[in-house]
């Protein structure tokens, strides 16, 4: 089944994720790499292939696992888990450098930024 | 897999020397300079495990990726072996030259090192039957030679030597790579399964070269195939990275730079012969190779220096095995074969007198030698046998595979007619030069011994035993050429020949035309030799002409880079972010799209949502937040919206059967939020505005990307991927009696990818450390 809706979805999320990567404001900048990761993660499930939720569908056994269903990709989901908290730590990492950019600079101008030494 | 007993032995016979070679320092530590004597032990090792191999036609092989079919796969015959013995028996007598030549020298445990890696290298490229394996010892034949040839990295003219040497040979390699993908590319067709190995498609050669033809593949093939084997063995225009290989310890040059790593191309050639034999097969290396052996044969008179002289020279007689293979006639594969043993046997030790006379001499300028047989009497008897070996003089070696070439030139000629008369024509001009620079060498150790010359040390036992053997087989050759060919050589010939055909190698008894050939060339040679100023001064004037000097041309290329980038840095990297961002997202947009361009991909056929409802307001609703976010007036805004987004997203992973991923999601997202909004605090609400212009680029730009993403997506997710499902399956059934868990999300990141989830906690870590360190160092950083 190819992903018509999904694959213009995430056109449009890396499209807006990129006009925000290119301004000149740095915390718009931090949403923009934001959006991007977001976007990642959802191709990434894309990927696994989308499976409606249900009781066999769900990468959570019952019982103690005597009856071992056709879930959803388990392997994509584990990557993306990694991936939503790694990006948390950059996107916070980002936010407290872009802070610290305006109290040594007083201005979050990328254009104006540049030109020091 | 069958072993067939004792032809396994070769795996031993590749991997020795680099076991050797990680061995070099605590051995150096207990033998010092003595190491030479243990590597000459491992090469004579290696020699006589590859002499119970005699006779044998054999592959053997160890699987390495077999998802690709790529395999460590060995393969025995008459050339491998030629070419393998050549290499360890040289090696051999290398390792023991070293000892005396490079007494008191420093870097010998790096010198040792290399010089057995390669060894190992050249002894894999000699015995592979795999083209990935071929192709990776051919590297390391680079790469060990590029680390040799630099050994004085304190000298300039050393490094220079030495990247020229990289660039040109790696750079060539890659040129046979994608000659070698040609060969895989078509195998499937033409063998029924795709394979690297070369042993099925030497098998098949009628049926690779239907499959190459039809594929349109032959031509391209032959030629990148012919760029790598030209830039290792060093032909016209691509020779001149040899002479500068000079700088190279001598024992180095006598090995890597006469006897082996520049016959790895004739060796390919050799072993490409029956697969690509055809008519453009014989113009492109005929040719070549006759063009190679003149000029080069030429440059040799102009020669300033001994080992100048003898890398040019090296550069003919390669030309000439180039030729020879290139002639697609019996005799034409015989020269080659056998003037590849006896180029060895004579040149080696060449190098190895030229090493000798700047060692015990001082100097190895042409011009200040001259009548050194009364102070080196040995190394004169060495230099005549191989002097007039190197120069086709019967009865020595050389004289008869050059007389074999001369007889295919001929019988090519003779058949072809028309412009094909220039083949033995021009084979027999450059032979005048061979016999003139051969003439000049030997000149060093007669006629009048300059005033200039200091006093003369007798060399030592290990400088002259080496040459010495060489030549001694050299004569031996030369005597009995026909017990050469019978025992060994004859066999090695096989794997290259065409059709059968019964070698023979003896002294003319008849005038036959190639006999009036070499008659021809030796004469000529010895009426101009008393003429040898004058034509050595004429082809230097002609030499530097500078558009006709290749080495021009490759300083040229390389300043031109060096400007180039120097130049085009300051456009694509100008400090600014947009600019590095639009380059590298631009550059990658198009890239991606030249590819599907290139691979004709058609957008599939729309078939429908393939997603619920629910999921669907859900992606509307994010796709209307993060226009949102883009076109947000204020931070507080943009802040919001952006972590609304989060928050569809993480109702899309409950919808899409991923309840962890929504849980972490959503608290990612809370903790997310929190930290936006500490910072807002702090930083002032601005820079909203846009200029217009700016804007509209930036839009052009995003919806390329959005493009590009859009059909990526539809791309990949149009099949789902075949082994996909294996592994998914795999860690499911194997959650609760491999893992103990029910949630196999969870049993994969704490046990299965336990590794995986340490590198996350130690990157939260590191952002952490970091996150602290910025808030409590507040100075600017020059808190000290």
């Amino acid at each position: 089944m190819t992903a018509f809706v999904l694959a213009t979805v995430l056109g449009i999320l890396f499209a807006a994720g990129t006009f925000l990567l290119l301004r000149r404001d740095v915390l718009r900048i931090v949403w923009g790499v934001t959006v991007l990761s977001q976007a990642a993660n959802v191709y990434l499930m894309t990927m696994g292939g989308i499976v409606e939720p249900s009781a066999d569908g769900v990468p959570v056994l019952a019982g103690h696992g005597e009856h071992v269903p056709q879930t959803t990709d388990p392997l994509v989901q584990a990557l993306v888990l990694t991936a939503i908290v790694i990006s948390f730590a950059m996107t916070a990492f980002a936010l407290v450098l872009t802070y610290r950019v305006y109290q040594e600079h007083s201005t979050l101008d990328t254009t104006t930024l540049e030109g020091e030494p | 897999m069958v072993f067939s007993l004792g032809t396994e032995v070769v795996f031993l016979v590749v991997c020795l020397p680099f076991l050797a070679a990680a061995l070099v320092r605590p051995v150096y530590g207990v033998l010092g300079e003595r190491t030479g004597y243990a590597g000459a032990a491992v090469a004579l090792v290696c020699f006589g495990l590859l002499l119970t191999q005699l006779g044998t036609e054999a592959a053997v092989s160890i699987p390495w990726i077999p998802a690709l079919d790529v395999s460590l796969r060995l393969y025995v015959d008459g050339w491998a072996l030629l070419f393998a013995l050549l290499a360890s028996g040289i090696g051999a007598l290398v390792f023991t030259y070293s000892v005396g030549y490079m007494h008191g020298e420093s870097g010998l445990v790096g010198y040792y090192g290399a010089l057995l890696a390669f060894m190992g290298s050249i002894l894999g490229v000699a015995l592979s039957a795999d083209l990935i394996a071929l192709f990776l010892f051919w590297e390391l034949t680079s790469v060990c030679s590029f680390l040799l040839i630099g050994h004085h990295t304190e000298e300039a003219s050393s490094r220079y030597a030495a990247r020229m040497a990289m660039v040109v040979t790696v750079g060539g390699g890659l040129f046979v790579l994608v000659g070698f993908l040609a060969l895989f590319v078509v195998s499937g067709s033409a063998l029924g399964t795709e394979t690297f190995s070369l042993v099925a498609m030497l098998e098949e050669p009628e049926a690779m070269r239907a499959a190459l033809r039809e594929a349109g593949l032959f031509v391209p093939a032959l030629f990148l195939v012919a760029v790598g084997a030209a830039s290792k063995s060093a032909q016209v225009p691509l020779h001149f990275w040899l002479p500068n290989a000079m700088e190279a310890p001598t024992p180095v040059s006598a090995f890597l730079h006469s006897a082996t790593m520049v016959k790895v191309g004739v060796y390919l050639v050799g072993r490409l012969r029956p697969l690509l034999e055809s008519s453009e097969w014989m113009l492109l290396f005929a040719t070549l190779g006759l063009a190679t052996m003149t000029i080069t044969a030429m440059l040799a008179v102009a020669a300033t220096d001994i080992k100048e002289l003898l890398a040019y020279s090296t550069a003919s007689h390669l030309g000439l095995m180039i030729a020879g293979f290139g002639f697609t006639v019996p005799y034409g594969a015989e020269a080659g074969v056998f003037h590849l043993l006896n180029h060895a046997l004579f040149k080696a030790p060449l190098f190895l007198v030229a090493g000798i006379v700047s060692h015990e001499v001082g100097t190895r300028r042409i011009d200040e030698l001259g009548g050194l047989r009364h102070d080196l009497p040995v190394t004169a008897l060495i230099t005549a046998v191989a002097a007039l070996g190197m120069a086709g003089f019967p009865p020595f070696n050389g004289f008869y595979s050059k007389e074999l070439l001369f007889e295919a030139a001929y019988e090519v000629a003779h058949a072809a007619g028309g412009l094909a008369w220039l083949y033995p024509v021009v084979a027999v001009f450059a032979s005048v030069f061979t016999v003139l620079y051969s003439l000049r060498f030997l000149a060093l150790f007669f006629g009048a011994r300059p005033d200039g010359l200091g006093t003369v040390h007798r060399p030592p036992l290990t400088l002259l035993v080496p040459p010495a053997v060489l030549a001694a087989v050299a004569a031996l050759v030369g005597i009995d050429p026909q017990f050469a060919v019978d025992s060994f050589v004859g066999w090695a010939v096989e794997p290259t020949a065409l059709e059968a055909h019964e070698m023979h190698a003896g002294l003319p008894t008849s005038l036959s035309p190639p006999v009036a050939m070499s008659v021809a060339a030796i004469g000529l040679g010895a009426v101009a030799y008393p003429f040898y100023a004058g034509v050595r001064d004429a082809v230097r004037t002609l030499a530097s002409v500078r558009v006709l000097r290749p080495n021009w041309w490759y300083d040229a290329a390389l300043a031109g880079l060096d400007s180039g980038s120097a130049r085009l840095i300051p456009t694509i990297q100008n400090g600014l972010l947009r600019t590095s961002v639009t380059w590298m997202l631009a550059a990658t947009s198009a890239l991606a799209l030249a590819g599907y361009a290139v691979a004709g991909v058609s957008i599939p056929a729309y078939d429908g949502v393939g997603v619920s409802l629910p999921i669907v307001l859900v992606l509307v609703v994010a796709v209307a937040v993060t226009i949102a976010v883009a076109v947000a007036p204020s931070h507080i805004a943009g802040v919001l919206t952006v972590s609304i987004l989060g928050v569809m997203i993480a109702v899309f992973y409950v919808l899409a059967s991923a309840p962890d991923l929504a849980l972490t999601q959503l608290v990612v997202e809370t903790l997310a939020l929190l930290v936006f909004l500490l910072v807002l605090e702090e930083v002032p609400e601005f820079y909203g505005n846009i200029d217009r212009r700016v804007a509209f680029r930036d839009v052009g730009l995003s919806v390329v990307v959005g493009a590009t993403v859009f059909l990526t997506v539809l791309l990949t997710t149009r099949t789902p991927p075949g082994g996909g499902e294996s592994i998914a399956r795999y860690f499911t059934e194997q959650a609760v009696p491999g893992g103990g868990g029910t949630n196999v999300v969870n049993v994969i990141l704490v046990d299965f990818r336990g590794f995986d989830t340490l590198g996350e906690i130690t990157v939260i870590a590191i952002a952490a450390v970091a996150v602290l360190v910025l808030m409590t160092v507040r100075d600017g950083g020059d808190a000290t």
